[in-house]
Formats: structure tokens, C-alpha cells, sequence
């Protein structure tokens, strides 16, 4: 079954070009030039997610999520040309779930939009579990423990290495681990991701967990690496 | 607790205006009404003559001759007259009565102010002989018609109406030289900036020390922000519509030209990165100073952002992580907002990277100072001449041979650090510029 898309956007050629996107990457796309299409669009079917602009003629993008947020719990992602920060702030605390700031490349768009179909997917518990790696995570404590020491991880740090465990030898991208870890959207300068990471490696490194290594991966993300039982 | 310099002026202004009034109206004013009581000299001499005659009366015809003149007095003057002796008694032939006794028990010499005011009675007047003072004196009723006519409607109106209003309106003078003529100038100055006259000299009136200094300092400040914004808005102006048209120029040609596929593609992924990141920059820098936003603060480790920040930089300039040592241990934790210091370290970092030599090193120290850590970002690059270091912290400020960029960077780090209470400054490090953060120290005891 294709991912079922509500796209909103007032301007024809963006309009058409991301349709012709979505539609290439096989995702049934809905597209709407104004708010009030969109708001009947969404009474009448289903979405796995929402590309929503926020200068929209006659009902705008942020009103219309106001609507959506009382009716269904639907994955909404903002974009905007409106680049401030307060913009940015009233979009989430309105219910969306992440935000794109214009001008954006079709490969972030990409990454940001897998990343919020998998995180959803991750919260329903469709993801399997992957096999773990030989430290020892421990769940009650919410912290690692490796020959006897515990790392003193703190929570976002935890919850890093587990998510991180849970798909070994896979890139996850900042803008998944942004939303998994962190519970927030992935900014142009949040750089709150690459400080746990780097403490995370030192507390490792602490316990002579050092073959568990988290690498940075150009352009995708994090992975996971396990130099001893790879 | 605020000074008000100009509340104590106008109450001392106020104060010796009414101290003033009280004492004129005290001293002048009664000294003028009291000047009006008394006998003119030519009244005084004429009833010391009625005395020389009384005295001449008595010495050529005794007791009947001051009784005959005493009479002639009374009956010229319509008025009750005696003739006394040292003893108080009658010289004339009829001695006193209790009443007529009376009357010389509060008599009044010439040259004493005269008033109708005891009793509602007119005064009695002794005047003593001219020749013989100690045989006797005169004594009358003063006669109605010598009576001081005491003070005017007149003079009342020029004493007690004139004078303070002639006070009021000093008042006034003194108050509006110390209160209007300075607002008039300020509004002076306000029309000349209203038509674009910006470059003005300051007010004078900045070096009065009251509220009126302090509003024309903050009305210069605003005037200075005015000129620094309109300055700023004409530089971005010049500058956004020079860089934006150097790419869109290259992207004409490029697109006129029959580039293969793939050439053009690059080329266009190019422009549009450079426009976007220009965009941002400008965006960015416009919001921290127009905005100047509360950034929130949290303890973060110096060591992992450094290294968060290397890894970038390792993956976009092929350099090798060695030339990126930091000497920082795990103490060093500073109260920050780590996206904005991020943000400021990287464009530092960047800039000492670009200007490098080969295989030249950039490297991070610091130490801690009160309450503060100074760090120092130091390479081995030329540096920059000893009178530009503050300037290359402008925006769009490019030194000469420094390569790409559009000289925001480091006006953006300078911002940022400022904005979460730091300070970022430049000197010479012999070779290569070194780049100092002073940022607040975070709480021991805090976990990030």
C-alpha cells in the first residue's frame, strides 16, 4: 500500500514539482492549492502524512493545522519561507512535527520526510528490535554497564545509544535521531545531537567500551559500530 | 534607586521663589506701610511750633497763659490739648481730671508712628519744650486732618501685587531657561534628523547631569542607532545586490551557454548554494541584532563541541583530525546556548581553516578566568595588520586576499557569543591570528 500524502502549497510550479516528486517515489499525493481544499481533503480520506505550507491564501497553513490537530493525529510537516525563529516555535507548539525552512533540497525534504514516516513507525512498535550489541544496556537504570561499570549515561544520551543499538550496522539519519532522541525537528544550527554524540563516546571510552563506536556518516547520519563482533 | 538631579533643582528653584517672597513681603513691605505712619516733617515742625508757643505762653504768663493758649489750641485744632509739667501736672489754672490723666499714660513723641490703631483712638502727642525740655511739654489729641493716612491702595498693589508678580515672572524666565529652551533644542535636533540631517554634532545638552541629560543621551543614542541601522541597511543593501548578482550572473551565462547536462546541474547546485548560505548568513546576523533575542543558557562541555564541530570540518576540508588538537579537558564547561556558540566556534573555526598554510595546525586552549573561561582559537595563518583587527568583526568586512566568504562570519560569531553574555575578541598571536572567547563558566555541580 503507497504512502498516502496531503500536499499543500499555494505556488503551481513548487506545487507540481513536488507532486511530480512525491509521485515518482511512488507516494499517492493529494495536492491542494489552498487551506479550505486541504481542510475537505482531509475530512473525506486518510493520510499517512502531511506537507503543509504556512502562506496559504484564505485559510493559513498554521489555522488549518489548528483544524487537523482536533480532528486526527496525523504526521504534519511545515514549510515556510518564514525563516524566524518565533515562526519556528509557534509551528511546534501547534502540533507539528517538523519543519522545513524554504529554500530546502528535494534530498533533505527526502531524508526529512523518511525520517518522520519511520519515527511514526518506531513509535507503533512496527520496527524490529535488532539484535544487540555485547554492552550491556540496562533499561531499568537507563544506563550501560560494561565489565562491571556503568557509564553514568544521562537520559537523551541513553535513549541515543539505544536507538542507535536497536538498528546496529544502519546510518540513522540526524533528522530520525533528532526526532527519536531528542523529540524535536532537526534545525539548520542545532548542533544538540553532535554534543551527546561526543559525550557518549567519551563515557564509552571511560568504561573500555571502546570497540562500541558511533561514526558519523557524511551526509546521512550516525551508525553504530561494533569493532569486536562485527 | 534613581537620581532625580531635576526634581531637587526645581524644589530649591521653587523654594528660595517662595523664601524670597515671604521675606519681601516681611521686610520691604512692612517697612514701606510702617514709613507711611509717620508725621511728614513739615507736620512735625508745625506742631512743634504750637509747643514753642505753649512754652513762650507759660514762661511770660504762667498757669492763666498756658491755660489761654491751651484753650486757643483746643479750639483751633478741634482737639483736646494740656500744658504738663515734669510732674505730669497741670501747668494750666484747671487741673486734670482721671480721664484727661488718663491720656498721659501712653503718649506718642513726634517722630513715633502714628495709627488710629490703639482703641480706635487718635494718639496723643507730647511734645516737649523746645527751650526747656524739663519744664514741661505739650500734650494733644493729634488733630484728625495730620493723621498719616497709613498705606495706600496703591502702594498696597505695588508692595504685595507688583513685586511677586515681578518675582513670579523671574520665576517663570529661570524656569522655562531650565526646562523648555533645552526640550526646544532636542526638538531641534529631532527636525534635523526628521530631514535626514544625521551627521549632526551631539547635543551639548548630553553633559547636564539630570533627566533632561539623560533623555538627550538616550535621544542620541537612538540617534546613533538610527544612523548605525540606516548605515547598515545601506551596506546590505550594496552588498546583498553585488553578491546576489555575481552568482545570478555566472547562472545567466551558464544558462545561455550550451553547458552539457551535468556541468549545468553542478554548476546551478553551486550558485544556489552560495545565494542560500548568503541568504541565511544576512537572515541571521539581521535577527540577532534587530530581535537581540533571549537566548537560553545550559552547561555544556567545551570538548564535545569542539569535537562535534571537527568532525565537520575534518569531512569538509580533508584535513586530518590531528591538526585540530584541543588542549581543553573535562572541566572546562561553560553556560551557554550551544546552537549560537556552535554556531560563532564554527564560523571561527572555518575562517582559521581557510586561512591556513599547509598542513598548518588550528588549535583550542584555554583557562579559566573568575568566573569566566577564556578560550583562545589560535592558527598559523598571516594574521591580520595590528589596525584591522576590530574591523574584520563587521559585517561584510572583507580583508584583502581573504578568499571566499562574504565576511559574515565572524560578525555572526561576535553577535552570537554577545548575546549569551560573552565576549570574542582578536589579536596577533606571532604567526597567525588567535581569536578569544570569553564565556560565563557553568555551575560545578550541574549535569548536561
Amino acid at each position: 500500500m503507497p504512502t498516502s500524502l496531503l500536499l499543500v502549497e499555494d505556488d503551481p510550479r513548487l506545487r507540481e514539482d513536488l507532486q511530480r516528486h512525491f509521485l515518482n517515489r511512488s507516494f499517492r499525493v493529494n495536492a491542494c492549492a489552498s487551506g479550505t481544499q486541504a481542510l475537505n481533503a482531509v475530512q473525506h480520506d486518510r493520510f499517512d502524512l502531511v506537507l503543509l505550507d504556512i502562506m496559504l491564501p484564505g485559510l493559513d497553513g498554521l489555522s488549518l493545522l489548528d483544524e487537523l490537530r482536533c480532528q486526527q493525529a496525523v504526521p504534519v510537516m511545515l514549510m515556510s519561507a518564514l525563516g524566524a525563529e518565533q515562526d519556528r516555535i509557534s509551528g511546534f507548539t501547534r502540533g507539528a512535527d517538523d519543519y522545513l525552512p524554504k529554500p530546502f533540497s528535494l534530498a533533505e525534504l527526502d531524508a526529512r520526510v523518511d525520517a518522520l514516516l519511520r519515527r511514526v513507525a518506531f513509535d507503533r512498535g512496527v520496527v524490529r528490535q535488532g539484535e544487540s550489541t555485547q554492552v550491556m544496556l540496562d533499561q531499568g537504570c537507563q544506563d550501560v554497564v560494561h565489565h562491571g561499570k556503568a557509564a553514568g549515561l544521562t537520559a537523551s544520551e541513553f535513549r541515543l545509544l539505544a536507538t542507535l543499538s536497536a538498528h546496529p550496522g544502519e546510518a540513522l539519519s540526524k533528522a530520525f535521531l533528532y526526532q527519536t532522541v531528542l523529540h524535536r525537528a532537526y534545525t539548520r544550527l542545532d548542533r544538540g545531537l553532535d554534543v551527546h554524540v561526543c559525550n557518549l563516546r567519551r563515557k564509552l571510552a571511560d568504561i573500555g567500551a571502546q570497540h562500541v563506536q558511533i561514526q558519523a556518516v557524511r551526509g546521512q547520519g550516525y551508525i553504530l559500530v561494533d569493532t569486536e563482533h562485527a | 534607586m534613581r537620581r532625580h538631579p531635576l526634581l531637587w533643582k526645581l524644589a530649591a528653584l521653587q523654594v528660595s521663589f517662595c523664601l524670597l517672597l515671604t521675606w519681601l513681603i516681611w521686610t520691604w513691605g512692612l517697612s514701606v506701610e510702617r514709613s507711611t505712619y509717620f508725621l511728614s516733617q513739615a507736620d512735625q515742625a508745625y506742631l512743634g511750633r504750637y509747643a514753642q508757643q505753649a512754652e513762650e505762653a507759660w514762661q511770660q504768663g504762667g498757669a492763666a497763659g498756658a491755660e489761654a493758649l491751651r484753650r486757643q489750641l483746643q479750639h483751633a485744632e478741634d482737639t483736646w490739648a494740656a500744658v504738663i509739667g515734669p510732674h505730669l501736672q497741670s501747668l494750666g489754672t484747671t487741673p486734670l481730671n482721671a480721664e484727661e490723666a488718663s491720656h498721659l499714660t501712653f503718649m506718642r513723641k513726634l517722630d513715633w508712628p502714628m495709627s488710629r490703631r490703639l482703641q480706635d483712638e487718635l494718639p496723643f502727642v507730647s511734645i516737649e519744650f523746645p527751650q526747656h525740655p524739663e519744664h514741661g511739654r505739650l500734650v494733644l489729641q493729634l488733630p484728625e486732618r495730620l493723621l498719616p493716612t497709613g498705606l495706600t491702595p496703591w502702594t498696597h498693589i505695588i508692595t504685595h501685587g507688583v513685586a511677586p508678580t515681578l518675582l513670579a515672572l523671574l520665576l517663570g524666565l529661570v524656569l522655562y531657561r531650565q526646562l523648555v529652551a533645552p526640550l526646544n533644542r532636542l526638538r531641534d535636533r529631532a527636525d534635523a534628523l526628521r530631514a535626514d540631517d544625521l551627521d549632526n554634532p551631539g547635543l551639548p545638552l548630553q553633559d547636564r547631569r539630570d533627566e533632561l541629560g539623560e533623555l538627550a543621551q538616550a535621544f542620541e543614542h537612538m540617534a546613533g542607532r538610527l544612523r548605525h541601522s540606516l548605515e547598515q541597511q545601506r551596506l546590505l543593501l550594496r552588498t546583498l545586490s553585488h553578491e546576489l548578482r555575481t552568482p545570478l550572473a555566472r547562472l545567466r551565462i551558464a544558462h545561455d551557454s550550451d553547458l552539457p547536462p551535468a556541468q549545468l546541474r553542478e554548476r546551478l547546485g553551486h550558485e544556489v548554494n552560495d545565494m542560500q548560505k548568503l541568504l541565511e548568513d544576512t537572515l541571521d546576523l539581521a535577527w540577532m541584532d534587530t530581535e537581540q533575542p533571549q537566548l537560553a543558557t545550559e552547561p555544556v562541555l567545551m570538548l564535545s563541541v569542539w569535537e562535534a564541530l571537527c568532525q565537520d570540518a575534518c569531512f569538509e576540508s580533508g584535513w586530518a583530525l590531528a591538526r585540530l588538537p584541543c588542549s581543553l579537558g573535562t572541566d572546562c564547561r561553560v553556560q551557554v546556548h550551544l546552537d549560537s556558540l556552535a554556531q560563532a566556534l564554527e564560523n571561527l573555526m572555518r575562517n582559521a581553516i581557510r586561512h591556513s598554510p599547509a598542513e598548518g595546525r588550528v588549535s583550542l586552549d584555554g583557562w579559566r578566568e573568575g568566573d569566566c573561561w577564556h578560550l583562545r582559537l589560535s592558527d598559523q595563518g598571516p594574521g591580520v595588520p595590528q589596525a584591522e583587527l576590530e574591523r574584520i568583526f563587521q559585517p561584510y568586512q572583507r580583508l584583502p586576499n581573504s578568499g571566499a566568504g562574504f565576511g559574515l562570519g565572524l560578525a555572526i560569531a561576535r553577535r552570537a557569543v554577545e548575546l549569551q553574555g560573552g565576549r570574542l575578541w582578536a589579536s596577533n598571536g606571532h604567526p597567525g591570528l588567535c581569536l578569544h572567547l570569553l564565556l560565563p563558566a557553568a555551575q560545578e555541580c550541574l549535569e548536561s
